[in-house]
């Protein structure tokens, strides 16, 4: 499920060699002019964009509060189907797009809403995890030594489980719960980034230009600064929007079994998790979570995509 | 390569010896009562605390970790708290479900993601590119669970009554039984012996079991029961793979090799087909031991949904049930085959480009 | 191989001996506690002679026949037992009495059951039994609607009613008694001030509940023990729903504003409670609208949440609730409300003493005012607030003649008729083991009950208890001494026959923790422990 474990990593690792050449601010301003001109690129922008505005239009546009049981206020059976008058449900009936669920509230907005909830995992995980991802591969990558081995090794045994199992597992040992589903996926993702940055600190350390810095007397924090991080800066950002489109797959799947967000929070994996015994009698309440949960993804993965082939110097067009 | 090999080994033994802490320490930190779990709301006080006692887990946690680690390195992983049998019974019945959906996962990921990748890179940048990518974009985004949902809605409950109707949970209908091909062959095993368990393990591949004894009948059945299930856990590596074969396929017809043999007049297809593919394939074959980590996770959610005996499910029970050997003993199978196959593939990948060098 | 010869042989010799007639002398088995200090309900069982057994109790327990009808208590042969040493092969292989005899389980899959051509009784139109299992109503019903199985349990509430419209299905409604409520622990604040206890019990809509959120068929809960139960309904109805007064009540009580609390539940489904997390959140929406209270929803792990709810540890409210496992009151209130269960916090006198005196009383009409006065403290006291009974079904292919479900217990499945070779059977999870003195849950015993027989078994439509292996039980005036007469010409599925020693060794290795065949899957033979208050010789 992790799905950057792949192709980025695999790239982003032999990239930063490559990268070093030139200036990172020229650079950046290349890529963006590229990333521009891909189209698949394009879409992951205007999906995100649109999931973007969703969520924080979400108290405008969405026609009910989340969390408002319609129970004795409008004539709605519970799991109702949706009733949209322009498909000629009738109008003295009140409208709700995307039906009503089983506590008898508007689906709409709760997948609406769902959009906020989601986007905030997707980064917070992804903060967490490259915070402190960058923080222990710079560790292990200046100081070398033993405590590269261990730092290292550490990483090898969470790359040693496959991710949701571990996640699960880290679950189950913190109880459920949204900020523990995201602890868990942070935890689990977190050795891609330490990877990422220990190698471009690695090749960095090996440059002319850093042992001339050093001769100069500036310190390690400095070189770190100036020279290393706006270099492994570009692997990174594409990892990470990656990792935010698996980061909402991941904690949507810990939610579908139950080990996520917990009612009534509208999160899209609880929503279908919690709806799930009803996909053959009430479609609706499984399929348009998953949608929503989709396209988000898709948005993400379309411009990490992107961005991964405008940053590479590889691929030329 | 024999140095490198065994290297790679010796590498490996603080890594296992770390995910064996790691997968011990956090079996016993679940909270919530094995005894509770697995007898039930009625059981009584004395009857619990007889329970733990009898499990020994009343012993100090350093001193069950001890006696674990001793049992591991016999090769016992111990007796399930829940059912009583041996952990080991219980692995040679769940593995193969489990190996049979990653493998079908992975060879229909390959058989779609290869194509949809090779035709992306040839039509670079193109309508058929960017259709392509989202068509491999979207299977990496879509829920496996709410997919293998969909299908099963469509396929057993819209399609019924057509040939397109396939079964929407199970391994075999029922009534069918699986024979093993040593007891189709007349061998004598004899019970309960290392060797009647490796037969076991084999014939538990229903599908390869029933291709070598020629029931076709099974075969068919068997292969009927795993087609959705495969197709919802094979998109996300399809995905993977069809964006690796792109991009490494677009990478090597930049090289110069491939210029030099443009130049010469070759064909497109010609040489795309004989210099290019070759090495573009390779970084994908790297990838296939990442995916099967991805491959034994989705399992998780795929088996739930469709009801499958597997490994994934098994776990993910016990972690319900707190049963500590069946947690321990299947989390370490499925990390140390995630580092043999990841040993092998890179071992492998050696020998499919001979610019690697192991030393 | 060579045991079942063994076995085989040894039945040979035995009905030899038996044609011989007087000449064979009948050596009868017992199982005794030394004494009765160790609070068991069970003294002794003894094999009078070879077709009586007869059971010496502590206590009277006028629920003796209810009880011994449970499938834990099921007979299986001496030999069998002697043989396995009542663990190991006996888990996956047991030796009834019973319709059905086990051919096959194939882990993971399916258990497969053979007709037992030698049945005592009325023997099944059809060869095959097939069990599966799915955990998902979902899944289930679509195995059932593709017509892969042929009968299912607990469909879905919102799918009852496509199942009633569907005439390729038949709708079977499963009239388990159960209770749904909604437990305080009154050890912590502000739940152990009785007055906010009772707004509580005035606050929350029931009625609205069941409306909304149970299927067609369940009922709001007047008492906590569901009235199809004999002496349950006695004494007053529980409170009605007026949010005004409760809120009043409230503030009286010193909450004007209400309080922060959680509500904590498991997210399993049971016929009292089928949809957890939708009824957790209405519970939360009431008691903020009605009462001001802001509840947390907190959903815990199942095992987790049973041992803390019923250790009195959990602080707010928690949804639990209770399927009968025998039709007696005392299943009910004797285990909620005994001196023994800190579940709700501190046991109150005032509704145990009475409990215990009932109890003990076999005539019903004796009982029956201090059932009256029970129910009435409960609702003076409330320990927690009954909320729903609710209902459940299993449903059909409608090809499939005398579907039912049982109100106690699994089907019976050699009374429905497939009208073919093999009728499948899908339940919510596979069995754990097969030899039920040692397991609690439902799937385990519903597959063994279809293998092996107890004494006694529960009628096909209510909770009356029918004969099975014994003919009838009697009992002293006092209900302390029963006889069991044990039906003759009843042989095993190894072809041995029944007589009144293999019911003393099937009893002995549950309920006698010194017995050399006591050993089971876990160990802890739970239902002999918690239906007989403890297993004797227990060290």
């Amino acid at each position: 499920m992790v799905t950057f474990k792949g192709g980025a990593l695999e790239l982003a690792e032999s990239q930063t060699e490559e990268r070093l050449l030139g200036s990172p601010t020229a650079l950046w301003k290349t890529a963006l002019r590229r990333l521009f001109r891909r189209k698949t690129g394009i879409v992951g922008m205007i999906l995100v964009g649109f999931m973007f505005f969703v969520a924080v239009a979400a108290p405008v546009i969405a026609p009910y509060d989340p969390q408002n049981v319609l129970i004795g206020k409008e004539p709605v059976r519970k799991r109702a189907a949706p009733c949209i008058h322009l498909l000629g449900c009738s109008v003295d009936k009140p409208q709700h797009l995307m039906g009503i669920d089983g506590n008898f509230r508007d689906q709409l907005s709760r997948v609406i809403y769902g959009a906020r909830v989601s986007l905030s995992i997707g980064f917070t995980t992804v903060a967490f995890a490259v915070t402190f991802g960058v923080l222990l591969g710079a560790i292990a990558g200046f100081w070398g030594g033993w405590l590269d081995n261990v730092i290292m090794r550490i990483m090898d045994v969470i790359l040693g489980f496959p991710a949701l199992l571990l996640a699960i597992a880290i679950v189950a040992v913190l109880g459920p719960g949204l900020r523990n589903a995201l602890l868990a996926i942070a935890i689990v993702t977190l050795p891609a980034y330490a990877r990422v940055m220990r190698a471009s600190v690695l090749s960095i350390k090996e440059l002319d230009y850093v042992a001339a810095s050093r001769a100069i007397g500036a310190s390690n924090i400095r070189i770190l600064l100036t020279r290393v991080v706006p270099n492994a800066l570009t692997p990174i950002v594409v990892l990470s929007t990656l990792g935010i489109a698996s980061a909402i797959l991941d904690a949507a799947g810990l939610s579908f079994l139950g080990l996520g967000a917990q009612p009534p929070t509208p999160e899209w994996g609880t929503m279908l998790g919690s709806e799930r015994n009803q996909v053959f009698s009430a479609p609706h309440l499984v399929f348009f979570p998953g949608i929503a949960i989709m396209i988000t993804v898709l948005g993400f993965n379309l411009l990490g995509d992107g961005m991964r082939d405008a940053l590479d110097p590889r691929l030329n067009d | 390569m024999l140095g490198y090999i065994v290297r790679r080994l010796l590498v490996s033994i603080p890594v296992l010896f770390g995910i064996l802490l790691v997968t011990f320490v956090l079996a016993r930190a679940i909270p919530g009562d094995p005894c509770k779990a697995i007898l039930g709301e009625k059981a009584s006080q004395e009857v619990c605390e007889r329970f733990t006692r009898r499990f020994g887990f009343d012993r100090p946690i350093y001193v069950q970790f001890g006696l674990y680690m001793g049992r591991v390195l016999q090769g016992d992983f111990g007796t399930s708290i829940r059912f009583s049998r041996p952990v080991s019974l219980i692995l040679i019945e769940r593995l193969p479900m489990t190996i049979e959906l990653a493998v079908g996962g992975l060879i229909v990921a390959l058989l779609i993601g290869v194509p949809l990748g090779l035709i992306s890179a040839m039509r670079h940048n193109t309508g058929v590119d960017v259709s392509a990518m989202i068509f491999a974009n979207i299977g990496i985004s879509m829920p496996v669970f709410w997919l293998g949902l969909m299908l099963a809605y469509v396929f057993a409950l819209l399609m019924k009554g057509t040939v397109f109707w396939l079964p929407p949970s199970g391994r075999l209908s029922a009534g069918l039984t699986s024979v093993p091909f040593y007891e189709v062959w007349g061998w004598s095993v004899q019970a309960n012996t290392t060797k009647a368990m490796v037969l076991d393990f084999i014939a538990n591949h229903f599908i390869f079991n029933s291709l070598i004894t020629g029931d076709w009948k099974l075969l068919k059945d068997a292969v009927r029961h795993l087609i959705l299930p495969v197709v919802a856990l094979s998109t996300i590596p399809m995905a993977i793979i069809a964006r690796m074969t792109r991009s490494s396929l677009l990478e090597v017809l930049g090289r110069d090799y491939v210029r030099t043999a443009r130049a010469k007049g070759a064909m497109e297809r010609r040489v795309v087909m004989k210099h290019a593919l070759r090495n573009a394939l390779l970084p994908v074959v790297t990838i296939l031991g990442l995916q099967m980590g991805a491959l034994l996770g989705g399992a998780v959610l795929t088996e739930t949904v469709f009801g499958l005996a597997g490994v994934g499910r098994m776990l993910f029970e016990a972690i319900t049930a707190r049963d500590y050997p069946i947690i321990q003993a299947f989390t370490v199978v499925i990390a140390v085959s995630y580092m043999v196959i990841n040993l092998i593939v890179d071992v492998s990948y050696g020998f499919l480009d001979p610019r690697i060098r192991f030393d | 191989m060579n045991r079942s010869k063994l076995l085989g042989a040894t039945a040979g010799i035995l009905a030899a001996a038996a044609l011989v007639g007087p000449a064979h002398a009948f050596t009868g088995k017992s199982v005794a506690a030394p004494d009765c200090g160790y609070g068991g309900k069970v003294k002794s069982i003894e094999a009078t002679d070879e077709m009586t057994v007869t059971f010496t109790l502590c206590r009277p327990d006028p629920a003796f026949m209810a009880k011994a009808a449970f499938t834990p208590f099921g007979i299986q042969p001496e030999e069998h037992l002697a043989a396995t040493g009542g663990g190991g092969d006996i888990l996956e292989k047991p030796i009834g009495t019973a319709p059905w005899k086990l051919a096959k389980w194939a882990r993971g899959d399916s258990v497969i059951m053979k007709r037992f051509d030698d049945y005592w009784g009325d023997k099944p139109n059809y060869e095959t039994l097939v069990f599966r299992w799915s955990d998902s109503g979902a899944g289930r019903l679509i195995e059932l609607r593709s017509g892969t199985v042929d009968q299912i349990t607990n469909i879905s509430p919102d799918d009852f009613d496509s199942v009633k419209n569907d005439s390729s299905l038949t709708f079977i409604p499963v009239a388990n008694p159960n209770t749904l409520y909604l437990a305080m622990t009154n050890t912590f604040a502000p739940m152990d001030n009785l007055e906010v206890r009772k707004a509580i019990a005035v606050g929350i809509d029931r009625q609205r509940i069941v409306d909304n959120f149970f299927p067609d068929g369940s009922e709001v809960a007047s008492h906590f023990t569901p009235c199809s139960i004999t002496n349950a309904c006695e004494g007053e109805s529980w409170y009605e729903f007026d949010a005004a007064k409760a809120r009043k009540m409230l503030a009286d009580a010193g909450f004007p504003n209400g309080f922060k609390t959680k509500i904590f539940f498991r997210d399993v489904f049971r016929g009292y409670l089928p949809e957890p997390s939708v009824v957790a959140v209405e519970f939360q929406t009431q008691l903020r609208d009605n009462l001001g209270i802001e509840a947390e929803v907190v959903v815990m792990e199942s095992g987790e949440f049973i041992d803390e709810s019923t250790s009195g540890r959990l602080d707010g409210f928690y949804l639990l609730g209770w399927g009968a496992d025998y039709p007696h009151v005392t299943n009910f209130l004797d285990y909620h409300f005994s001196a023994k269960n800190p579940q709700y916090g501190t046991p109150h006198p005032e509704i145990f003493e009475i409990l215990e005196k009932a109890s003990t009383i076999a005539d019903v009409a004796k009982a029956k005012p201090l059932y009256a006065n029970a129910n009435n403290a409960i609702k003076a006291l409330v320990p927690m607030v009954p909320i729903a009974h609710g209902a459940s079904a299993s449903a059909a292919l409608a090809g499939v003649e005398n579907a039912h479900f049982r109100p106690f217990g699994a089907p019976l499945f050699h009374r429905a008729d497939p009208k073919k070779d093999t009728f499948v059977f899908m339940q919510n999870a596979e069995p754990i083991s097969l030899y039920c003195a040692d397991e609690t849950d439902g799937e385990s015993l519903s597959v063994c009950q279809q293998i092996v027989e107890p004494l006694l078994g529960y009628a096909i439509d209510s909770g009356a208890i029918e004969p099975r292996l014994a003919t009838g039980c009697g009992a002293n005036d006092d209900s302390t001494v029963w006889t069991c007469n044990i039906r003759a010409g009843v042989k095993f599925h190894d072809g041995s026959s029944l007589d009144a020693n293999d019911v003393v060794a099937s009893w002995a290795a549950g309920i006698d923790a010194a017995n050399v065949n006591h050993k089971g899957n876990t160990g802890s033979f739970d239902y002999y422990s918690y239906l007989w208050d403890g297993l004797m010789n227990a060290k």
